[in-house]
């Protein structure tokens, strides 16, 4: 193994036998027929290296393989195939709180905590009044942590986790909870940690996060190593994959009728309920967006198909529905603007809508007043 | 190599017992005690009954049954609750690395300082009902030390076993609740008849071996047959390196189980 490295990944395969009702008792075992399990393979043939003192954002899709890469990393599991080396103590933080036991203080579950992450009574000493600090729990830290609140456990949790001693940190989405304050407070732990050559993996949501704090982004896409690179580069390419598959996805799912397009429709003139004149040309004034790359918008006045429908640009609505709508919205004009002269007194129904597939996935009326 | 590991973890072995001997009654009223309430009930019940059974106890019966069960209680605790251990930290085992037989082994040690203290219940029951007791008490860590050695063996691998077969635990526990009839606990050897088979049987059990050197060593007052606790310690040591190196083997499927 090569010094500068920390880790390294050869080939890497894993699998897992999903088996329908694994045989669990003694009976099945012995009774064992061919029972149908089949392969899920996680992680294909990965390989990669990851250098002492480096920062790198593991990043991909839920069930994409980050999370048992890291935990392979751990010797948690074992490879199917290939092999993974690490030089240097190993920590992993995959879940707040192990080894907790509630009717112990704060403080001895600081203890039992720290040990399971294999620290000893010394370190641990040393750490201690860093740790009490950074949780801000005050004389709690010596109350059975039954007592605390779900919010004081997590500070206790954390606190233990980023003061741990280790050569290389591999972090598991376990930042992503705590308020605002804590999460800056860990962050800016991180970046110390960074300063002082901890070697660090961290797998994260939070892409601003990671673009800030990282060096390097690996993108696990469906088990493969997809993209290796600078944190702004890696991250684009991985969300305008996650756009593409999204929109696979729905587009599956509304053919095979578990879910519908949505839209939204809004008109912002005239508004409702109020008096308009007969003969006067009257703006009509809205935005539509729906998550279909087609679709048909109408206008009707009492039933009537208003024509000359405008598109026009709407930089507002774009801004506001861009992650909602991704894929769909992006370069298009939401906004429509068109004319109708009302001929006839009393009562107006305005209606905008849009069909997909002969259905209206979405409209807006107003009434107006003709005199 | 493993020893290494676990040195580097002391400190989670450690906690893991303080967990284990403290944390079990923390908050319940008896506290302690309740770890020597079971098996004074159960010499409550044999005291009372048998006696009628057996027609011509042994001498000092109670005391007997004492300097049995409370060993016995040391040696079922530690294999039946090591038994389930790796299942019931499976939350654990699937989110830290830490070296797993760091869980049996803390069952083991946290059993053995419980059975000291019980030891305290053993000499006080000695000394009420007049049976005395004498230096020769020197060789009960001895003794215990060897019996811990083997329920540790049979413990870790059973627990290995558990995390795959989850019955195992039940199997385990009636096993064990048989067991306790094949070595002299409640009884005394000699309600077999001499040269019988099913007394040479009884006889050979290395557990009968541990409970002769407790009655020895607490009741009798004599110094315990040497030889047969030191084929007892050969074969807990040859029991414990496999069942070691067995656990070893097992547990890198362990996180996969759960």
């Amino acid at each position: 193994m090569n010094a500068d490295n920390a880790i390294e990944v050869r080939n890497l395969t894993k699998e897992f036998k999903v088996s329908r009702d694994g045989a669990k008792t003694l009976k099945e075992f012995l009774v064992r027929r061919h029972t149908r399990s089949e392969k899920h393979v996680v992680l294909s043939d990965i390989s990669l290296d990851i250098r002492k003192g480096e920062t790198v954002g593991l990043i991909g899709v839920n069930g994409s393989g980050k999370s048992t890469l890291l935990k392979l990393m751990t010797k948690i599991i074992y490879p199917t195939k290939g092999t993974v080396e690490t030089n240097g103590r190993v920590t992993s933080l995959l879940e707040l709180g192990a080894g907790f036991h509630p009717d112990f203080t704060g403080r001895e579950n600081i203890y039992f905590n720290a040990s399971i992450f294999g620290m000893t009574k010394k370190q641990i000493d040393g750490r201690l009044d860093d740790i009490i600090a950074f949780s801000e729990l005050g004389p709690a830290i010596d109350d059975p942590i039954r007592t605390y609140s779900s919010g004081m456990y997590m500070r206790l949790a954390f606190s233990v986790a980023i003061n741990v001693d280790a050569d290389i940190l591999l972090i598991d989405e376990i930042l992503a909870v705590g308020d605002a304050h804590f999460q800056k407070k860990c962050f800016d732990k991180l970046e110390e940690l960074k300063r002082s050559g901890t070697t660090i993996v961290i797998v994260s949501h939070a892409l601003d996060q990671v673009k800030s704090l990282c060096t390097r982004c690996v993108w696990i896409y469906r088990g493969q190593l997809r993209l290796d690179g600078d944190p702004t580069y890696v991250i684009e390419a991985y969300k305008k994959q996650s756009a593409i598959d999204h929109k696979e996805e729905r587009k599956a799912a509304i053919a095979n009728g578990t879910a519908d397009y949505k839209g939204v429709v809004f008109i912002d003139a005239p508004r409702s309920l109020t008096v308009v004149n007969k003969g006067e040309s009257l703006p009509l004034i809205g935005w539509k967006i729906a998550d279909s790359d087609e679709y048909d918008f109408t206008i009707t006045a009492n039933g009537e198909k208003v024509s000359g429908i405008k598109e026009v640009p709407r930089p507002d609505v774009i801004d506001i529905y861009k992650d909602e709508y991704a894929g769909y919205i992006e370069g298009t004009k939401p906004g429509f603007e068109a004319f109708y002269i009302p001929e006839a007194e009393g009562e107006l129904d305005i209606r905008a809508f849009i069909t997909i597939d002969g259905r209206d996935i979405a409209e807006k009326s107003v009434t107006v007043t003709v005199e | 190599m493993m020893l290494r590991e676990i040195y580097n973890y002391r400190e989670l072995l450690k906690t893991s017992v303080k967990k284990d001997v403290r944390g079990r009654y923390k908050g319940s009223v008896l506290g302690v005690l309740w770890s020597f309430i079971n098996p004074l009930l159960q010499v409550l019940v044999y005291a009372i009954v048998f006696p009628y059974l057996m027609k011509g106890a042994a001498d000092h019966y109670v005391v007997y049954l004492v300097t049995g069960i409370i060993p016995w209680t040391f040696f079922q605790t530690v294999v039946s609750q090591s038994t389930i251990c790796i299942k019931s930290n499976a939350s654990v085992i699937k989110k830290v690395y830490f070296p797993r037989i760091v869980l049996p082994l803390s069952i083991c040690i946290s059993g053995l300082i419980n059975f000291f203290i019980s030891c305290v219940i053993v000499v006080a029951f000695c000394l009420i009902f007049g049976v005395g007791i004498s230096w020769h008490l020197v060789f009960v860590p001895l003794i215990a030390v060897i019996e811990g050695m083997s329920a540790f063996a049979l413990g870790t691998f059973f627990s290995a076993v558990d995390a795959y077969i989850q019955d195992m635990e039940h199997i385990v526990n009636f096993i064990l609740t048989m067991a306790m009839y094949g070595a002299p606990i409640i009884y005394e050897l000699t309600i077999f008849p001499t040269h019988s088979k099913i007394a040479s049987i009884v006889d050979i059990n290395p557990m009968t071996k541990i409970m002769n050197s407790y009655r020895d060593a607490f009741m009798y007052h004599r110094i315990p047959d040497m030889a047969a606790l030191g084929g007892v310690f050969l074969l807990s040591l040859v029991m414990c390196i496999f069942a070691v190196a067995i656990f070893n083997r097992m547990q890198k499927g362990f996180a996969e189980q759960f």
